[in-house]
């Protein structure tokens, strides 16, 4: 896993997930960018919690990490507005660059805001949303679940939605991100079958995929097994939206299973 | 030798077993039966297996070109798909008219593996296009099919049409020959078994029958649609009963075959051998394994359900 990337972190043990975070962000200082450490404590709280951090002692001095109690980015306890979470990173990855820091990292203990299934949804949201502003530009994020707060299917219900997750592949079995392909609404990888059926479907209802030109197209070159429900649930999901569905093709035969399903609202091609 | 084909209903569903002794015998009779078709201007199909279907394509000579011609050694291997696949398909193209169908499912050399499914399927004709503006002819050579499956062709078919009469069958009783053939199906012993009993588990079962059938020398796109094949059958005794079920991969001669045994039993016959719906995903999975599959064998009863899914090793 590569951890620039946009990571879901399962943790069960407060000590490891601050050695994650310690690790995360200062790749991040040494890249040149803004560091952002957010929580549930009070700042101190969260600037002791990095005690040992190579640099953070002038790094927070300068400006380049700042600690931000979870209350001053998210409401807590409230249901996110996903968009508006969005717009408060965004601005403050352009205040990163305008300072001459090469881009954002954050680090959120993000528990508390996804306790309630409806924060979930929310979350589910944002956390898809957010992931189409990192393809773009230069901000990275480490979302840090406890799993002794939150179920294993909670935390996969949001693990699906980021390209990086130190879950095992038994629990997180596919993922829906963003792609770097631009003519891609998003990328497909896993495994897709009964037990992924209805986190699948939650995931493409988060993900609320909109039509590039030629329908939505969806990067499916890392799916590695797909039920025939599964594909079925794609050509509805087209259906609805009075689109079609086309799916980049990797090693697994789509194509095939496509046409023995005879799909009229989905097709599959090569990636362009 | 009377070639009157005149006798042919042609209002409602028709389904004569057509018993011929020659080849002569085969064109007497089934030729003027297309060309009569022809000159109604009905869409006429012929799914017979190669060597028939060579010889009709001869007879007809122009005429064959406006004849959907299949050969039914491919289309029908598996004869769980032949009324999704080839009946099914060619009439639903043909909505508003009478199509005349020639499909032979049995041919000597079907093997003792095949021929349970070939009669369940000639039996399921009859429910599945009742009420139905067709004809469906299905040639029995009676000069080399033995007399145990002429009797069994005289129970699946309402008419019988031999040396040139048409006359109703003195012994049609489809469901009474469809439950005879719902013959239990057994292992070798000692396969390695997988127990599935919740949805984690199918992953895990599709992998297993993966590894079995690439062991026992299935080609890799063949393995891709074992896996396939695995995950359907296992998923739908997931959503139907409530124990789940077992799974094995084993070989049997020039086949890898996966059996799936469950606690459910499989009521409605025609589950897996109609055409898709549109909007209605239940009946695609099993419809989708006799699609892969190179044989379907089936057993079901109140105790339970058995499904032995064949591939062939030498199949692409």
């Amino acid at each position: 896993m590569d951890l620039g990337d946009h990571v879901c972190w399962r943790y069960g043990d407060a000590t490891e997930f601050r050695a994650c975070v310690q690790d995360y962000l200062a790749d991040g200082l040494a890249s040149g960018e803004r560091v952002c450490y957010v929580g549930m404590s009070e700042p101190a709280v969260l600037a002791a919690d990095l005690e040992g951090m190579a640099g953070i002692g002038e790094a927070l001095r300068s400006g380049a990490a700042m600690m931000i109690s979870i209350g001053q980015a998210y409401p807590v306890g409230a249901v996110a507005d996903p968009a508006a979470q969005v717009k408060t990173y965004a601005a403050m990855t352009e205040e990163a660059l305008s300072a001459g820091f090469t881009g954002l990292r954050a680090a959120v203990e993000a528990t508390s805001l996804v306790e309630a299934p409806e924060q979930r949804d929310a979350f589910a949201r944002y956390e898809h949303l957010i992931d189409q502003y990192m393809v773009g530009k230069p901000f990275t994020a480490l979302c840090g679940y406890d799993e002794h707060r939150l179920g294993a299917d909670a935390i996969a219900e949001l693990a699906c939605m980021h390209p990086a997750t130190n879950e095992h592949s038994d629990s997180v079995r596919f993922r829906l991100y963003a792609s770097s392909r631009p003519d891609c609404a998003a990328a497909l990888t896993g495994e897709l079958d009964i037990a992924t059926a209805e986190a699948f479907r939650r995931a493409l209802e988060h993900a609320d995929l909109q039509p590039l030109g030629d329908g939505i197209v969806l990067d499916a070159t890392g799916v590695e097994f797909m039920d025939h429900r599964s594909m079925l649930e794609l050509g509805d999901y087209a259906h609805t939206r009075g689109t079609t569905l086309v799916l980049y093709n990797g090693g697994y035969p789509l194509g095939r299973l496509a046409q023995l399903l005879d799909m009229t609202s989905l097709r599959v091609e090569q990636p362009r | 030798m009377n070639n009157d084909t005149s006798t042919v209903p042609e209002h409602g569903f028709d389904h004569p077993a057509f018993f011929y002794r020659s080849a002569d015998d085969y064109l007497n009779q089934l030729v003027p039966f297309v060309a009569e078709g022809l000159r109604r201007r009905q869409s006429v199909c012929v799914a017979v297996p190669e060597p028939n279907l060579r010889l009709l394509r001869g007879a007809l000579d122009a005429a064959a070109d406006q004849v959907h011609m299949v050969d039914m050694t491919e289309a029908g291997r598996n004869p769980g798909r032949i009324i999704a696949g080839v009946l099914s398909a060619f009439a639903d193209s043909h909505p508003d008219e009478r199509v005349r169908i020639i499909g032979e499912p049995v041919w000597p050399g079907r093997t003792a593996a095949e021929y349970p499914a070939c009669v369940q399927h000639e039996a399921l004709i009859n429910t599945a296009f009742a009420g139905r503006d067709l004809t469906i002819v299905c040639p029995y050579d009676a000069a080399r099919l033995d007399e145990r499956v002429l009797a069994d062709a005289y129970a699946t078919h309402p008419v019988l049409w031999d040396d040139g009469e048409y006359r109703a069958s003195p012994s049609f009783a489809p469901a009474c020959v469809h439950a005879r053939y719902n013959q239990p199906l057994t292992n070798a012993g000692g396969e390695p078994t997988f127990l599935v009993t919740t949805a984690d588990d199918v992953a895990k079962a599709r992998r297993f029958a993966a590894e079995e059938a690439t062991r026992l020398g299935l080609s890799e796109n063949r393995c891709m649609d074992m896996e396939l094949i695995a995950t359907e059958l296992t998923t739908n005794s997931l959503r139907y009963t409530d124990e789940g079920c077992e799974l094995r991969i084993r070989r049997d001669g020039g086949h890898v075959v996966c059996d799936v045994r469950d606690t459910g039993e499989l009521v409605d016959p025609l589950a897996g051998r109609r055409p898709a719906v549109s909007g209605a995903p239940s009946g695609r999975g099993l419809l989708l394994v006799h699609e892969l599959a190179d044989l379907v064998r089936t057993h079901t009863g109140p105790h339970g359900t058995a499904i032995q899914t064949y591939l062939r090793l030498d199949g692409r």
